[in-house]
C-alpha cells in the first residue's frame, strides 16, 4: 500500500488514556508504529522530537481547542506542513458542535487535513491518508 | 330658574304700563321683577339670569338698546324683547342686530304679549338645549382626543414594536420601537412597506393578503437581524378585522428576543457538552469490548482482565455523571421541595468524613479537625448540605497526595458559619482557578489524568452555596494544595426579605475576610 511507504510513524494524541491505548492497538494492527501523547502540550514536544509521518489528535484535551492549537503549530512547522494531520473527536455535527473543514472559512481557521469521528474507523483513516498523497 | 315658572324682567319708566304688565304676567304664572328705569334694569338683569326681559326702548336715563346690550353681555341666553310706541323699521332692525329676540309695539293687548312671551320662552329653551348639546359635543371630542393621545402614549412607551399595514401593504401606524427593532431610520404613513420588511415577515403578511387567505389566526416568525449588532426578533402578525369581520389589514408586533436566544444557546451548548461527556465513557467501554471480542488483536488474558476492570471504572464514572446531572436538573427545576430544618453542621461534617473513611485510609491521609465551641445550628436542607460537603471532601481526598493531610475548621464570622477545608493536594494553576466552578471543567495535567471525575462536583457545590446566599472562596497553589472557605448564613433570608437582605449579604461577603 502506498500509504505505508509514506507513513511509518504516527503520533496519536488523546487525553483519554483508555481510548488512546485502544486506538494505538487498532492502528498498529495495520502495520504502523504509533507513539502516544496525552495532552496538546506533550504532543507538541513529542512531535518535535520524533518527527512523525502523520498526526492524529483529539480536540478537547487540557483546553477546549487543544487539538486545533496543536494542528496550527504543526502546520506552521517546517516538518509538519507536509504531513497529514487529523483531528479526532466526538464533538462534531452529531453532538451539536458545528464544525468541519469544508467551508472556506473553516479551512482558513482549522489547520488540519480532516476531521475523524470517534471511535476511529480504521478504514476511514487509511483512505483519508491515501487521498492525502493522491492530491 | 325653574321650567314651570319662567322669570321675567320688565324694564319700563312708564308706571302704568309697567305695573299692568307685571300683574298680567304674574297672573299667568310667571315670576316677575320690574325696574322703573334703565339703570335699575341693568342692575337687575345682570345680577341674576332671567329667562326673559321686556325692555322699553325710550327711557330718560339709559336707552333700552343699551340695557339690552349690557344684559346680553352677562347672560347671552336671556331672551329680550324691545317694547316701544315709536315703532320704526330701523329701530327694529337695530334691536335685532344687537341681540333682541322680538319687537313688541306699544300699546299691546294681553293676548299679543302672552303670545310673544310664550314664543320667546320656547326659543330660550331651544337655545339652552342647543348650548347643552354643543358643550356635550365639545366634551366628548375632548375625550376622544385624550383617549387617542393616551393610546398613542402607551404604544410609544412599550418596548415592543407595533406596525400596522392596510390590505394594500401600506403603513397606517407604527411606533418608535418598531423603527428601532427593524433598524429603519424612518417610516412614512402611507408608505408601501412590504418590499422593505425582512423577507420572513413579508411572507407572513403576504399570506393574509391572498384572496383565499384564512385570516383568523396569528402567525409568528423569529428572525435574526444584523443592523449594528446581532439581534433576534420575534414578529407576531395578526389580522385586523372590521366590525363586520372583513379583512382590514395586518398588525405586526415585534419583540426583541435576543436575551432569550442567548439563554437558548447556552442551554444547547450545555446539552452538547453533556452529550460529549456521556459519549466518552461509552466509547471507551465499547472500545475495550471490541478489542476483547475481535480475536485478531490477540489480547492476552491478563490484558483482557485489565480492560474489563477499566471498563468497570468508566461505567462507574458514567453513573456518577448521570447522578450529578440529575442533581443539577433537580436544582434547576426545583422539582424537589427543600426541607429546611435545624442542622448540626459538626455532625454533618463528621458523618461525611466517616462515609469517606475508606478513601482516607487508602491514601493514609491525616484529618485535622478544629471546631469552635457554641456553633449555632444551620437552617438548611440536610441532603443539600451533605452533598456539598461530600463533594468538597471527596475532592480534598481524590486530589490529595498519599500521606497528605486535610484540615477542617468551623467558626462563626458575623452572621455566617465559616467552614475552612485545606488539603495538601495538587492545587490549581491560576488559569484553572477561574474555570473551576464551570460545568465539566476539569483541570487536565499529569497529576489529574488518572483521577476520575464528572466535572460537575464543584459546579454543584457552587449552586448549593449560591442558593443559600452563601459564598465560597478558594486559595490554591499548584502542587502545594488548596483551601476552600465556605460561608453559609446562619439565618436564611425569608422570601419577602430576600431583596434587602440579599444586598446586605452581598456587601458583607464582598469584603475581604
Amino acid at each position: 500500500m502506498a500509504v505505508h511507504e509514506k507513513i511509518k510513524l504516527i503520533l496519536l494524541v488523546d487525553d483519554d488514556i483508555d481510548l488512546l491505548e485502544q486506538n494505538k492497538i487498532i492502528i498498529e494492527s495495520k502495520g504502523f508504529k504509533v507513539i502516544t501523547a496525552e495532552s496538546g502540550e506533550e504532543a507538541w514536544k513529542t512531535f518535535q522530537e520524533i518527527k512523525p509521518d502523520a498526526v492524529i489528535a483529539d480536540l478537547i484535551m487540557e483546553h477546549h481547542d487543544s487539538g486545533f492549537v496543536l494542528c496550527h503549530k504543526i502546520k506552521r512547522s517546517e516538518h509538519g506542513k507536509n504531513i497529514p494531520t487529523y483531528i479526532l473527536t466526538s464533538a462534531t455535527y452529531d453532538t451539536g458542535f458545528k464544525f468541519g473543514v469544508t467551508t472556506k472559512e473553516e479551512k482558513e481557521w482549522i489547520k488540519c487535513d480532516g476531521i475523524l469521528n470517534k471511535p476511529v474507523v480504521i478504514d476511514e483513516l487509511l483512505s483519508k491518508m491515501e487521498s492525502y498523497y493522491e492530491n | 330658574m325653574q321650567n314651570s315658572k319662567p322669570h321675567i324682567l320688565i324694564v319700563d319708566d312708564e308706571k302704568g304700563l309697567r305695573v299692568g304688565t307685571h300683574r298680567l304676567l304674574e297672573s299667568e304664572g310667571y315670576i316677575v321683577q320690574s325696574a322703573e328705569n334703565g339703570l335699575t334694569g341693568i342692575k337687575y338683569g345682570t345680577e341674576r339670569e332671567f329667562d326673559l326681559a321686556i325692555i322699553d326702548l325710550k327711557m330718560p336715563d339709559v336707552d333700552g338698546l343699551e340695557v339690552l346690550q349690557k344684559i346680553k353681555k352677562v347672560f347671552p341666553f336671556t331672551v329680550c324683547f324691545i317694547a316701544t310706541a315709536f315703532a320704526s323699521y330701523d329701530t327694529a332692525i337695530e334691536a335685532t342686530r344687537i341681540g333682541a329676540y322680538g319687537y313688541i309695539p306699544k300699546p299691546f293687548t294681553p293676548e299679543e304679549l302672552i303670545y310673544q312671551i310664550e314664543k320667546g320662552y320656547k326659543h330660550r329653551k331651544l337655545l339652552l338645549e342647543s348650548e347643552r348639546l354643543k358643550k356635550e359635543k365639545e366634551e366628548s371630542l375632548l375625550e376622544i382626543a385624550s383617549e387617542k393621545s393616551r393610546l398613542k402614549t402607551i404604544l410609544e412607551s412599550i418596548s415592543d414594536g407595533v406596525l400596522v399595514v392596510n390590505k394594500s401593504g401600506e403603513v397606517v401606524y407604527y411606533n418608535n420601537a418598531s423603527l428601532k427593532l427593524l433598524g429603519f431610520d424612518e417610516i412614512k404613513i402611507g408608505q408601501q412597506i412590504l418590499g422593505n420588511l425582512p423577507e420572513e415577515i413579508n411572507e407572513k403578511i403576504n399570506r393574509y393578503l391572498q384572496p383565499d387567505s384564512v385570516v383568523n389566526k396569528s402567525r409568528t416568525v423569529q428572525i435574526e437581524l444584523n443592523h449594528n449588532s446581532q439581534v433576534f426578533i420575534e414578529a407576531v402578525c395578526s389580522p385586523v378585522l372590521h366590525t363586520d369581520g372583513s379583512f382590514a389589514g395586518v398588525v405586526i408586533v415585534l419583540k426583541n428576543i435576543t436575551e432569550f436566544k442567548k439563554i437558548e444557546f447556552i442551554k444547547n451548548q450545555f446539552v452538547s457538552m453533556v452529550a460529549h461527556e456521556l459519549k466518552a465513557p461509552v466509547a471507551a467501554v465499547s472500545g475495550f469490548i471490541k478489542l476483547i471480542l475481535d480475536k485478531s488483536f490477540n489480547i492476552s488474558n491478563e490484558q483482557q482482565e485489565d480492560y474489563l476492570r477499566r471498563s468497570g471504572v468508566r461505567l462507574n464514572g458514567l453513573l456518577d455523571l448521570v447522578n450529578d446531572l440529575l442533581d443539577i436538573s433537580r436544582m434547576e427545576t426545583k422539582t424537589k421541595q427543600r426541607e429546611i430544618e435545624d442542622l448540626d453542621i459538626k455532625e454533618i461534617i463528621l458523618n461525611t468524613l466517616q462515609f469517606l473513611e475508606i478513601d482516607i485510609k487508602n491514601k493514609n491521609i491525616k484529618v485535622d479537625i478544629n471546631f469552635e465551641d457554641n456553633i449555632p445550628s444551620l437552617k438548611a436542607d440536610q441532603n443539600e448540605i451533605t452533598r456539598l460537603f461530600t463533594n468538597i471532601f471527596s475532592n480534598a481526598i481524590k486530589y490529595n497526595r498519599t500521606d497528605g493531610s486535610i484540615k477542617v475548621s468551623l467558626s462563626i464570622d458575623k452572621n455566617y458559619l465559616k467552614i475552612k477545608i485545606s488539603d495538601t493536594g495538587i492545587g490549581m494553576r491560576p488559569e484553572d482557578k477561574d474555570r473551576m466552578f464551570n460545568e465539566f471543567f476539569r483541570a487536565k495535567n499529569k497529576f489529574t489524568q488518572n483521577i476520575s471525575g464528572t466535572g460537575l462536583g464543584l459546579s454543584i457545590v457552587k449552586r448549593i452555596i449560591d442558593s443559600y446566599y452563601g459564598k465560597i472562596d478558594v486559595e490554591s497553589e499548584y502542587n502545594v494544595g488548596s483551601t476552600f472557605t465556605i460561608y453559609l448564613p446562619i439565618i436564611l433570608p425569608q422570601a419577602g426579605e430576600l431583596t434587602t437582605n440579599y444586598v446586605g449579604v452581598q456587601n458583607v461577603t464582598n469584603r475581604n475576610y
